[in-house]
């Protein structure tokens, strides 16, 4: 059996995984167009604050492919897949046989049409790639001002300006929403986060956007000129707006995209034998009760994972997935699960701040929890995450839960709670399954 | 359940198939002691294992009301603080099965802590990364289980584990009607 993953990444690596769990001789082959083994992706603004190094910031162990027995083609890019042959073409002209393809592309950073936006330049540019961030550091070093701006007030923009404060640059974050991390936080929070940043040196221009960047005569950039027809001096413009599913070499395949990959149950695309995963598909939210593309981490492993159990030929379902993130800023740890803005007024949200130390917001839809916020104090969060994906009652742990006290729930229930199989499996699950247990594994 | 399908410890601990299992009802808190000995024996032994940088107990005791519960790594088959992690500093071993973290790579970006199900992960006290359970494999007996004289942690196969974690289900929904048939 060969197969064959496109993208060298937390999806990618994590179905190749799965594959040799099952199928120990099969041929793997991981194609990837950056000229790294996989690294840990979104530690690249830790790079720049150097809390990861050129030796840590690697996702596996060195010798990782060999052990496993993995083929990995770099720096070559796919442009295009035969579905029809069963053949995988690169940019040199080679073409690849597969029984079994993997599509784990992920997502191409998106830059909004800006006037004077020049990838080109060393002073300017998206961040997503290691390349990136090496572009970045270096271009600190030249930085005349020791000003740069952020385009983009997400979790990419956030970190990005982080590393670059790091450097000793003042930065100055330019967000289209009224607040940072817009779509995940609410105001409060958005506001403490905002208040932190600012102390440490970090300017929020919320509710702007960048219409031109000014260059000089090599083409970098001199200054940014805002909506408000505000102009700032920029040594440095890095984009973080997003990212938009990379399926562009998918063209004329025949695999059907609306916005990203759609997949079925056992992550199979419209194509027979094509499966993907990762932040490229579309998948069912089990919190919104819709398909929706959820770019995160955890999710790309447990896609990865069904889908190459499925390859390896064992029947698999996965049952779709939410949207949850953790991030640090400045010492304050902020963790934002499910729903956090509900726009229905039937659900009702319960609120706990405690200054600027400490905030705590529930969003309840009926007795179930489909939402929450925890920022200070992130204790238990995990069990609120459980509790919410698998859409349990828990109304009358409200006021705990507000408190701080998550782990009566855990208390009371004592863990059967978690029998309930979603997508992870708890030790010992498995051992009625001859082909899962872990006796296989080896 | 078939009695003839369940292992004995000896079995399993050659192929380092061994869990920690729990049975919180028996768990008191220590509360005579004044300190609760699991804890302080973890806190002890891995100061010994990982040093000073990474030190604090990995096994916790939450209380509520006069109930107890010891927290610890339920050592998930497809663990979502791995498929979480993104420095990819937690990991499978494969030798022991255990899911171990290599603390050098821990940026403390507390996806892990965010992403137990069962809030075994903390964060250790002000410090950047998230210690977790690591299961003791190299000793025969893990520092918590020996110092646990009420019986609320045992050492026990991977196929018990399993055995009676569903009992203990079982037994919390149908209650009186099932007895428990398993010992050891």
């Amino acid at each position: 059996m060969k197969y064959v993953i496109i993208g060298n990444s937390y999806a990618g690596l994590s179905c190749g995984s799965a594959i040799r769990r099952f199928d120990k001789t099969g041929e793997v082959t991981i194609i990837s167009d950056e000229n790294y083994r996989a690294y840990a992706r979104p530690l690249i603004s830790y790079y720049l604050e150097g809390k990861t190094t050129d030796e840590t910031i690697w996702y596996k162990d060195d010798d990782y492919y060999e052990k496993n027995g993995f083929k990995l083609i770099l720096g070559k890019k796919v442009v295009s897949v035969d579905t029809a042959a069963k053949k995988v073409v690169i940019e040199d002209g080679t073409k690849i046989d597969y029984d079994k393809l993997f599509v784990g592309s992920g997502g191409t950073p998106f830059v909004p049409p800006t006037e004077g936006f020049n990838p080109e330049s060393l002073m300017m540019g998206t961040f997503t790639r290691f390349d990136d961030a090496k572009k970045i550091k270096n271009a600190a070093k030249m930085a005349k001002n020791k000003e740069a701006i952020v385009v983009g007030g997400g979790l990419i923009g956030l970190k990005a300006s982080e590393g670059l404060r790091a450097l000793g640059l003042h930065v100055t974050i330019v967000e289209l929403l009224p607040r940072v991390l817009g779509l995940a936080l609410d105001e409060i929070s958005g506001n403490i986060t905002a208040k932190r940043l600012n102390e440490n040196g970090i300017d929020t221009a919320t509710g702007e956007t960048v219409t031109k960047i000014n260059l000089n005569e090599s083409g970098n950039p001199t200054s940014v000129i805002l909506k408000s027809g505000k102009e700032l001096i920029a040594d440095i413009v890095v984009v973080g707006v997003g990212v938009r599913p990379n399926v562009g070499f998918l063209e004329g395949s025949g695999v059907k995209i609306d916005r990203g990959i759609i997949v079925d149950k056992t992550m199979m695309t419209s194509v027979k034998d094509v499966y993907a995963g990762g932040d490229a598909v579309v998948i069912y939210d089990v919190i919104n009760k819709r398909p929706n593309i959820i770019a995160i981490v955890p999710l790309a492993c447990e896609e990865g994972r069904v889908a190459g159990t499925n390859m390896a030929g064992i029947y698999r379902e996965y049952s779709g997935g939410m949207g949850l993130n953790s991030v640090e800023i400045y010492g304050l740890p902020i963790v934002t699960i499910g729903l956090t803005n509900p726009a229905d007024d039937s659900q009702k949200v319960y609120m706990f701040q405690d200054d600027e130390k400490i905030y705590r917001k529930l969003v309840y839809d009926g007795e179930v929890l489909v939402g929450a916020i925890l920022l200070g104090d992130i204790a238990g969060s995990g069990i609120l995450s459980a509790i919410i994906r698998q859409g349990l009652k828990c109304l009358k742990y409200k006021d705990e839960f507000l408190n701080g006290n998550i782990y009566s729930f855990v208390i009371d229930n004592e863990f059967e709670i978690y029998n309930i199989n979603e997508g992870y499996a708890i030790r010992g699950d498995f051992e009625d399954l001859p082909e899962f247990s872990r006796t296989n594994w080896r | 359940m078939n009695k003839n399908k369940l292992t004995n410890l000896k079995e399993d601990l050659k192929k380092n198939q061994v869990e920690i299992m729990l049975y919180p009802s028996k768990c008191d808190g220590c509360e005579n002691e004044g300190f609760t000995a699991c804890v302080k024996a973890c806190e002890t032994h891995m100061n010994e294992k990982y040093g000073s940088k990474y030190t604090g107990a990995r096994i916790n005791i939450k209380k509520k009301a006069d109930k107890f519960f010891p927290v610890i790594c339920r050592n998930c088959e497809e663990a979502p603080c791995v498929d979480a992690c993104m420095p990819g500093a937690r990991y499978k071993d494969m030798e022991t099965g255990w899911t171990i973290t290599n603390y050098k790579k821990c940026v403390g970006c507390w996806m892990c802590v965010m992403s137990c199900p069962f809030g075994a992960i903390e964060r250790a006290k002000e410090d950047h990364f998230a210690s977790k359970c690591d299961g003791c494999v190299d000793d025969d007996t893990p520092k918590c289980v020996a110092a646990c004289k009420k019986g609320a942690l045992k050492r026990i196969g991977i196929k018990n584990y399993s055995y009676e974690r569903r009992l203990m289900i079982a037994k919390k929904i149908y209650g009186p009607y099932i007895k428990s048939g398993v010992k050891g």
